[in-house]
């Protein structure tokens, strides 16, 4: 691939879009057809990528489409939206709110096939039934050399919790990601308690 | 002649089988095969006895054969996972005779014998049905049914054990469900008789029976290549004299295919290994370790206490499935000698790498890191499950044919129960699984919910959902009478977790 400068303002995201579970209409009726994704770039509503309509699938979608959506660099998040279409019009089933950080950075490699599910919620923020997908990043920058270092690496001797390491991924974007690190204030006065469960 | 036998827990043998008689043979080449269950949750000792057989004897039936009167040439034994995780599923041992020890540096050579085997077809036939009810009869008062469909099958000893159950088709008397998958090694055999029954679902868990039939995977088979359908039936009479009022509503085959999947043992012998990990509780829950009443106290006459019952019982069997034999041991909710608490340490000690050698590794590691860290607070999984995951996804980066286990004791309740979730559910995307042992009499709730198989899926504080269960919990409680089963059960559903992972991902068993 030729690094241009859109490949390097945006990510490209293969997404397959695989079912959705449980759909509810207006929280009580299952969905009964013709549900379909709608995928958008956070607040951006210009690339924006639709999956076909499953007219079979009622409540229980199956889509298996693969999509390829632009993510801007700077985006923190990804927007999947299932709708339905009815007599009265095209509905909001619910809405799931993807992070960025579920598939970038860490210490998988940038190009890991990642398999997805999340939580969809409807305009008033209840829960709605839940979508699955796969996404894989299609323009992973080159790793850079150092790796993400030994996997044994993070703990002193007899010490605190695994200390924080770098990860190379998303160097260019100076992200640096850990590994969480527990405060030390969690401990304080603890053996006074010894007695109790934890 | 080669004797093969089983060693059983207490040591005794148990003869398996006798191959024919090779005659005048230094280099004898035996056919018989002989067939036995492979267990991946249990260690399979086998011992392998060869006898020269004397002329005056070669007429005579080899089961009739005394063998204290033949010549014994030497014996060699192994596990059967020794042989199923070799890429060729062969296995070349050394013949050792009698009372030479195997401490002996240079044992006289006594020849070597190779063990092939081999996995059965059928226990990698899968079936796919396909199936839909017409006619049904309405159970719900203003409605139609909402009607699903469970499969059993019966056991030797009459139980009917459920196997696997349809979706649930809302307000439909002529109701088509998702194919199903069955395995032929889980239902025994084609002909076995298999129980299908139609319930009309109820939300508050009463479902109610529309109707049942029993029928054999071999005549689903008939029905769907003769295209027609057969009439559910439903007990009627109560009490002694069961009677079957046969219904209109019939079951129709709409489409079965088998199928030859992919196992376990052709992941392995793939290449693919199974990495052994350990976390173990050091919150003062637990008691002070130099009381004969903690769970972690070493009684010096040897016996295990709960956590070292656990380790070996689960290391037992993962060790011969990791070829290095290096296992990552954590400790958590301890405060090492002048710090604060520590809620992943290496087991070990060491400020550098998490590994120990071997399972007696582990061992000593646990025993010395007793005498060097003081107990605390409070149980948190988050971090230790966030190292394992680290490790795994490592593993990704390199290519490595790994899939790994994670083996958390614990003896309470955990108080990052978020935390936890959220590591669980991005590790769910990694080829790792979690085992944890509950020791002691504490309540183990939140370990039910975080096995996901009892509930609902696991759900982040990000609204990410865990995409597969990867959690198995069991209670230890009752160590003393060496409580084996429970740890059997526990590695019971590893090589299913793999498979999932694997056909998830399309991955297949090549090299």
């Amino acid at each position: 691939m030729k690094p241009s400068s859109s490949s390097s303002s945006s990510r490209l995201l293969e997404i397959t879009v695989i079912s959705g579970e449980n759909l509810l209409d207006n929280r009580k009726q299952p969905v009964k057809k013709n549900a379909f994704v709608n995928i958008k770039a956070e607040s951006s509503t210009c690339n924006g990528q639709t999956t076909k309509m499953d007219k079979e699938g009622g409540s229980f979608p199956m889509w298996n489409e693969k999509l390829i959506v632009a993510l801007p660099m700077h985006a923190r998040h990804l927007t999947m939206e299932v709708q339905c279409k009815a007599s009265s019009g095209i509905k909001t089933v619910g809405i799931a709110k993807v992070p960025t950080s579920d598939f970038t950075g860490g210490f998988l490699p940038e190009d890991y096939l990642h398999f997805l599910s999340y939580r969809l919620r409807d305009g008033k923020g209840e829960k709605n039934g839940i979508i699955n997908f796969s996404l894989r990043v299609k323009n992973a920058p080159p790793q850079s050399s150092q790796s993400a270092g030994c996997a044994a690496a993070y703990s002193r001797q007899w010490t605190t919790a695994p200390v924080g390491m770098r990860s190379s991924y998303n160097s260019s974007s100076g992200v640096v990601t850990g590994i969480p690190v527990y405060p030390g204030s969690l401990s304080g006065n603890i053996t006074n308690l010894m007695v109790n469960k934890f | 002649m080669a004797v093969l036998y089983s060693k059983e827990k207490d040591g005794s043998l148990k003869e398996l089988t006798r191959t024919e008689v090779v005659l005048n043979s230094l280099n004898p080449k035996w056919i018989t095969k002989y067939t036995m269950t492979y267990y991946f949750e249990t260690v399979q000792n086998l011992v392998f006895r060869v006898y020269d057989i004397d002329t005056q004897f070669h007429n005579q039936d080899v089961k009739m054969l005394k063998l204290e009167e033949q010549d014994f040439l030497g014996e060699a034994s192994c596990t059967l996972a020794q042989i199923v995780t070799k890429s060729d599923r062969a296995l070349i041992m050394d013949l050792v005779c009698g009372e030479q020890s195997s401490s002996q540096a240079r044992a006289p050579k006594f020849g070597k014998l190779t063990v092939f085997a081999e996995e059965s077809i059928s226990s990698k036939t899968t079936v796919e049905l396909k199936l839909r009810c017409s006619e049904l009869e309405s159970k719900d008062l203003f409605s139609k049914s909402d009607p699903f469909l469970v499969v059993s099958k019966t056991t030797e000893s009459g139980m009917v054990v459920p196997i696997c159950k349809t979706e649930v088709i809302n307000n439909d008397h002529s109701p088509s469900w998702k194919p199903m998958i069955l395995n032929i090694q889980q239902i025994g055999s084609k002909e076995n008789p298999l129980i299908i029954e139609c319930y009309d679902f109820n939300s508050n868990g009463k479902h109610s029976l529309i109707g049942k039939i029993q029928k054999s995977l071999l005549d689903l088979e008939k029905l769907h290549s003769a295209r027609i359908g057969a009439n559910l039936f439903i007990p009627t009479a109560t009490g002694p004299k069961q009677e079957n009022k046969v219904l209109k509503s019939q079951l129709f085959v709409e489409s079965y295919s088998e199928k030859v999947q992919y196992t376990f043992l052709d992941y392995l012998a793939s290449g693919y290994e199974l990495n052994f990990m350990v976390a173990i509780d050091f919150t003062a829950s637990n008691g002070n370790p130099r009381l004969p009443d903690s769970l972690h106290y070493i009684d010096p006459s040897g016996r295990p206490n709960a956590y070292q019952r656990a380790i070996l019982d689960v290391g037992e069997v993962l060790q011969f499935y990791d070829t290095d034999k290096r296992f990552p041991a954590w400790g958590f909710g301890a405060r090492p000698i002048d710090g604060p608490v520590s809620h992943c340490f290496n087991l070990n000690g060491s400020s550098t790498y998490c590994e120990v050698e071997g399972i007696q590794g582990i061992m000593m590691a646990y025993v010395s890191a007793l005498h060097n860290v003081s107990l605390a607070g409070p149980t948190l999984f988050g971090p230790v499950i966030t190292s394992a995951a680290h490790i795994a996804s490592q593993s990704l980066t390199n290519n490595e044919r790994k899939y790994f286990v994670l083996l958390i004791i614990t003896d309470g309740v955990i108080t990052d129960l978020q935390e936890t979730k959220d590591a669980l559910v991005q590790a769910a995307d990694l080829p790792l699984s979690i085992l944890i042992v509950g020791v002691g009499g504490a309540d183990f709730k939140e370990m039910e919910i975080l096995d996901a198989d009892k509930g609902d899926r696991l759900e982040s504080t990000t609204g990410r959902v865990a995409v597969r269960d990867i959690v198995q919990f069991v209670p230890l409680r009752d160590v003393q009478n060496g409580d084996v089963s429970v740890v059997q059960s526990l590695l019971a559903e590893l090589p299913s977790q793999l498979l999932e992972y694997m056909r998830f991902r399309k991955i297949q068993p090549t090299s």
